[in-house]
């Protein structure tokens, strides 16, 4: 009885794992290489569907998507959460409020926020368009200029997501030994070389997770154009896991579905591989 | 950098968070025809859209059902994590290691790649438009096991070993004995799992179709993108006000604790 | 804590295979919103009182998503109804080739009572590609062009019924800027620009059946609407949106245009009636007309047809007494039944002659709203009986956009570009 406990313990994940993980893997793989609209009867087409991907302009396309959706969204979110962060890591009074009101939007469903900035986005009465138009600028299409719809998602999205990694560099920041900075106001420093030789490489590390969470994030992009614009306009923010969803559930192609889902999941491995190799490497 | 450009530039920003909620709230109290006008308070003050919402869609169902399955799965998220975190952690076995690894690669696994399959299995345990479809996928993850097993490593080996000389079972020995020395990892691991389910809305809205079993951010997003709210925009964000309030309310009350979970999950990877 | 486990995986799955086949009562799914499930509740406890060998309740189709989804989620979990009204006329034909449906045909009485009730044209629009009939046409909602009644009496020279060329001066007349900014913010109109499939069968779709007096989009398994009413709907409908006579930007997702008043015109059907009697403001007045048609149609009386919107009757192969089914369902789609559906629904049934049916013109005199309708319903189309007709309309429905919406193609290139992918489509489908 002893022996066996640790086996007890450790069944339900075991059970959960083969029923949730390693069945849905299997399974995907074999219904890669068939037809089935799940009120038919499945049928072998052998690799028809692996075919059949190569040559979806669609699926490139939802593809070609999410990645002008990472352009964005990434740099921006390093970008304004460094810059957040910075201002923020000082003792100064009022700190923990203005964590706090960068973090709100994070523990908000994406689902809210979506409906929130459908508004905010509209071309004729939303409040952005108000804004440009009171300083005498053009309005922007923001959602229906096929152009510039997946961009406005990107602002949202980072929005949405900047307080997490605001906080994940603070922590970052944290652990740089204040010292250094001393040693180089000694040597004369400039604030911008103290950022780039000191501050950049101490936090690489965060940098990298930065990177990753927000590709991760980025590569399962869909309640926000699902609500917002539901790919369109012209399919220019049709995102991967968005068209894996209409095959599925819209026209019911559950063996090409799989094909996409499974295509698109070792798409993701590498991506992130390449990035822990490249970030890793430099600055 | 001055003081006061920093206080300035930190105003900028936090106003850019919270003025889009203001708003929200403010829409959602305004009538329908001054929305046009709407800056910061209400236009035409009216509790209106939240009554068209009740009387539109089961919206406090769903907020029941959102809570049954958020608290149920998150009560099993802790009980089956630490059983098996504190396995790997204070127990030898063999396969150890291997589950050890599985667990690691299952979290760098997208879900893109088990979600059909997922689905067809919950078809095929007639468990579409069940709490089971909620509830079931979702009671293991990976992040609570490594969670716990992290915490249960730190402990002294002393506090085990004295529980069993007094003959505790190793269950009580986890829940009873170690349980309120990782209470920070318990809180930590409660509000990434809370969170997580209270907000999602993709799974539910592939494996629910029968209304009264919708969770509020399916329903939500249902209401919001078919045509049940009349073409109403103050009624849809009322909708969405009435999602977020829950979630903030939590917010306000656990603010910091909110703040380190999601943290430390992100630094974990 | 295991055995607590295994316990609630087994109650779980008892839980989902408890279902009693028994001498169970036959099951009527209708749809779910008011007027209907007053109809069924009448019909059911009329056949309860009478039929009382043949036992029947009816259930109102579960809240969700969307019908479509829940009747495929009970197809796969083989718990769909024995008798279902409400089927979409484009759906019936996959459920058909998936063997869940009974071909009605074979049951006494079915083909004499068809034929009486529609007119051939009818007939073969709803049998199936392999022969059999798998629906009864039921219900229809014809798409016509609404009008806000003030707002067209203040345009020069422009009188309803709308050709192409009147729509668009109608459209250079109403079109405004009202506060000078630049930008439009009054349109002739406005239809759901969203690429979604469904989405055309309330703009191109009707139009192209306008234009062609109801020529069918799928011949022989072939695309058909490579022609010149296809080409001249997508230029009609390009030129709106190119001269800004229709809003480019979803107004769906803003407040109501119609009833604000920053549209004067739409493509809707009955179901708007009871909406706009609730919203509008006092004064408000409105009109349906027939689609927009070329101007060779619009001179002269011709019928004007539209799309439909047929919902249908069926009956799915879990039923065990069809020949029972089939005798209920025809008390529903008698003259009375016919009847009390446009009384408690709003709703107008597909059968020949309605409008001049004196049965039926007590109804339509005491209902004055209803008569464009009445009208309109000899001249109408469902949908092309195709298994995979969703995805011909989302072929059309990427061209549309691409070529009507943003004006980069010419409606000659989209429409050819569509007919050669849904030739690819059906080939590989077959």
């Amino acid at each position: 009885m002893k022996k066996l406990l640790p086996y007890w313990l450790v069944a339900p994940y075991v059970v959960h794992m083969l029923v949730f993980v390693a069945f849905p893997v299997v399974f995907s793989v074999v219904l890669t290489f068939h037809r089935w609209n799940i009120i038919s009867p499945m049928e072998f087409i052998g690799p028809d569907n692996y075919v059949r991907l190569f040559k979806d302009r669609l699926f490139w396309q939802a593809l070609f998507n999410t990645f002008r959706f990472l352009l964005v969204h990434i740099p921006l979110q390093i970008g304004i959460a460094l810059g957040l962060a910075e201002l923020l890591n000082r003792t100064l009074r009022g700190a923990s409020f203005f964590r706090a009101a960068f973090f709100l939007p994070v523990i908000v469903s994406g689902v809210v926020v979506t409906i929130l900035w459908q508004q905010l986005l509209s071309f004729n009465s939303g409040m952005l368009n108000r804004l440009i138009a009171g300083i005498g600028l053009p309005r922007v299409a923001w959602l229906d200029d096929p152009a510039v719809a997946m961009y406005s998602i990107a602002i949202m999205a980072t929005w949405k997501n900047v307080g997490l990694y605001v906080i994940l560099f603070l922590v970052g920041l944290q652990t740089v030994p204040p010292q250094y900075y001393e040693a180089a106001d000694l040597e004369g420093a400039t604030s911008w070389q103290k950022f780039r030789y000191i501050t950049l490489p101490m936090i690489n590390p965060t940098i990298f997770t930065v990177v990753v969470l927000s590709t991760i994030g980025g590569f399962s992009l869909f309640i926000e154009p699902y609500i917002m614009t539901e790919g369109g306009p012209l399919n220019s923010t049709l995102s991967a896991v968005m068209y894996i969803y209409q095959q599925a559930f819209q026209y019911y192609h559950m063996g090409y579905s799989a094909t996409l889902g499974f295509f698109f999941a070792l798409l993701i491995l590498a991506v992130v591989a390449i990035q822990k190799r490249y970030v890793e490497q430099e600055i | 950098m001055s003081t006061f450009l920093r206080y300035f530039l930190l105003m900028l920003a936090a106003a850019s968070f919270i003025y889009p909620f203001v708003w929200m709230l403010s829409a959602s109290l305004s009538s329908e025809s001054e929305l046009g006008n709407l800056t910061l308070w209400p236009v035409g003050f009216t509790w209106a859209n939240y009554v068209t919402v009740f009387s539109k869609i089961p919206l406090g169902r769903a907020f029941v059902n959102s809570v049954l399955v958020a608290v149920t799965t998150t009560g099993l998220v802790l009980i089956s994590g630490a059983m098996t975190g504190y396995a790997l952690a204070r127990l030898q076995f063999r396969g150890r290691n291997l589950i050890f690894y599985v667990i690691i690669f299952t979290m760098t696994l997208p879900f893109q790649i088990t979600l059909i399959p997922n689905y067809i299995t919950m078809v095929k345990l007639g468990w579409v438009d069940t709490y089971f479809a909620l509830i079931v996928p979702f009671m293991l993850n990976s992040l609570s096991i490594l969670l716990f097993r992290q915490a249960f490593t730190g402990l002294p080996q002393a506090l085990i070993d004295a529980a069993r000389l007094d003959g505790c079972g190793e269950l009580r020995i986890i829940f009873q004995i170690l349980f309120p020395n990782i209470l920070p990892t318990v809180l930590t691991i409660t509000i990434l799992t809370f969170m997580g389910l209270w907000n999602e809305a993709l799974w539910p809205l592939i494996v629910i179709r029968d209304e009264p079993t919708m969770t509020m951010p399916q329903l939500v997003t249902l209401f919001s993108v078919g045509g049940r709210a009349d073409g109403q925009l103050t009624v849809k964000i009322a909708a969405a006000v009435m999602l977020a309030i829950p979630i903030i309310v939590l917010y306000l009350f656990f603010q910091r604790h909110f703040i380190r979970s999601m943290a430390s999950s992100g630094l974990k990877d | 804590m295991i055995k607590w486990l295994i316990g609630f995986i087994v109650l779980a799955v008892a839980g989902s295979c408890s279902q009693n086949e028994g001498n169970r009562p036959m099951v009527f799914w209708c749809s779910n919103n008011a007027g209907e499930i007053a109809f069924a509740k009448e019909f059911t406890e009329r056949w309860q009182r009478t039929r009382t060998d043949k036992p029947l309740r009816f259930q109102p189709i579960p809240e969700g998503q969307s019908s479509e989804e829940i009747i495929l989620a009970s197809v796969v979990g083989k718990t769909t109804p024995d008798i279902y009204a409400n089927m979409w006329q484009g759906s019936v034909e996959m459920y058909a080739k998936a063997h869940v449906l009974i071909p009605l045909d074979t049951l006494k009485g079915f083909m004499d009572f068809i034929r009486s009730r529609c007119d051939s044209s009818v007939i073969r629009e709803i049998t199936s590609a392999d022969g059999h009939i798998y629906q009864v046409p039921w219900k229809v909602n014809p798409i016509m062009t609404l009008s806000n009644r003030h707002a067209l009496n203040s345009l020069r020279g422009i009188r309803p019924p709308f050709s192409y060329t009147s729509f668009l001066e109608a459209g250079r007349q109403f079109k405004q800027d009202n506060n000078g900014d630049g930008y439009t913010d009054r349109w002739l109109g406005y239809t759901e620009v969203k690429a979604i499939w469904y989405q055309r069968l309330f703009n191109f779709y009707p139009l192209y059946l306008a234009a062609s007096n109801g020529a069918p989009l799928i011949v022989n398994n072939r695309a058909a609407f490579n022609n010149r009413y296809a080409v001249e709907v997508f230029r009609f409908l390009q030129n709106l949106y190119k001269n800004d006579y229709f809003s480019r930007e979803r107004l769906s997702a803003t407040r109501d245009p119609f009833i604000d008043e920053r549209i004067a015109t739409q493509f809707s059907g009955p179901w708007q009636v009871s909406y706009l009697e609730k919203f509008k403001k006092p004064g408000f007045e409105y009109d349906f007309w027939p689609m927009p048609v070329p101007a060779a149609l619009a001179s002269g009386n011709n019928p004007i047809y539209t799309y439909g919107d047929p919902k249908n009757i069926v009956l799915f192969n879990t039923c065990r007494d069809p020949q029972a089914a089939w005798e209920f369902v025809r008390t529903l789609v008698d003259n009375q039944g016919d009847l009390r559906l446009m009384e408690l629904t709003g709703q107008f049934p597909r059968r020949k002659q309605l409008d001049t049916d004196p049965y039926f013109t007590p109804y339509f005199s005491r209902n004055p709203r209803t008569q464009p309708f009445a009208r309109q319903v000899r001249y109408i189309k469902g949908v092309d009986n195709c298994a995979v007709i969703v995805e011909v309309f989302d072929i059309i429905s990427q061209e549309y956009e691409a070529c009507v919406i943003y004006n980069r193609k010419t409606p000659e290139a989209a429409i050819r570009d569509a007919a050669n992918a849904v030739n690819v489509l059906l080939e590989n489908n077959e």
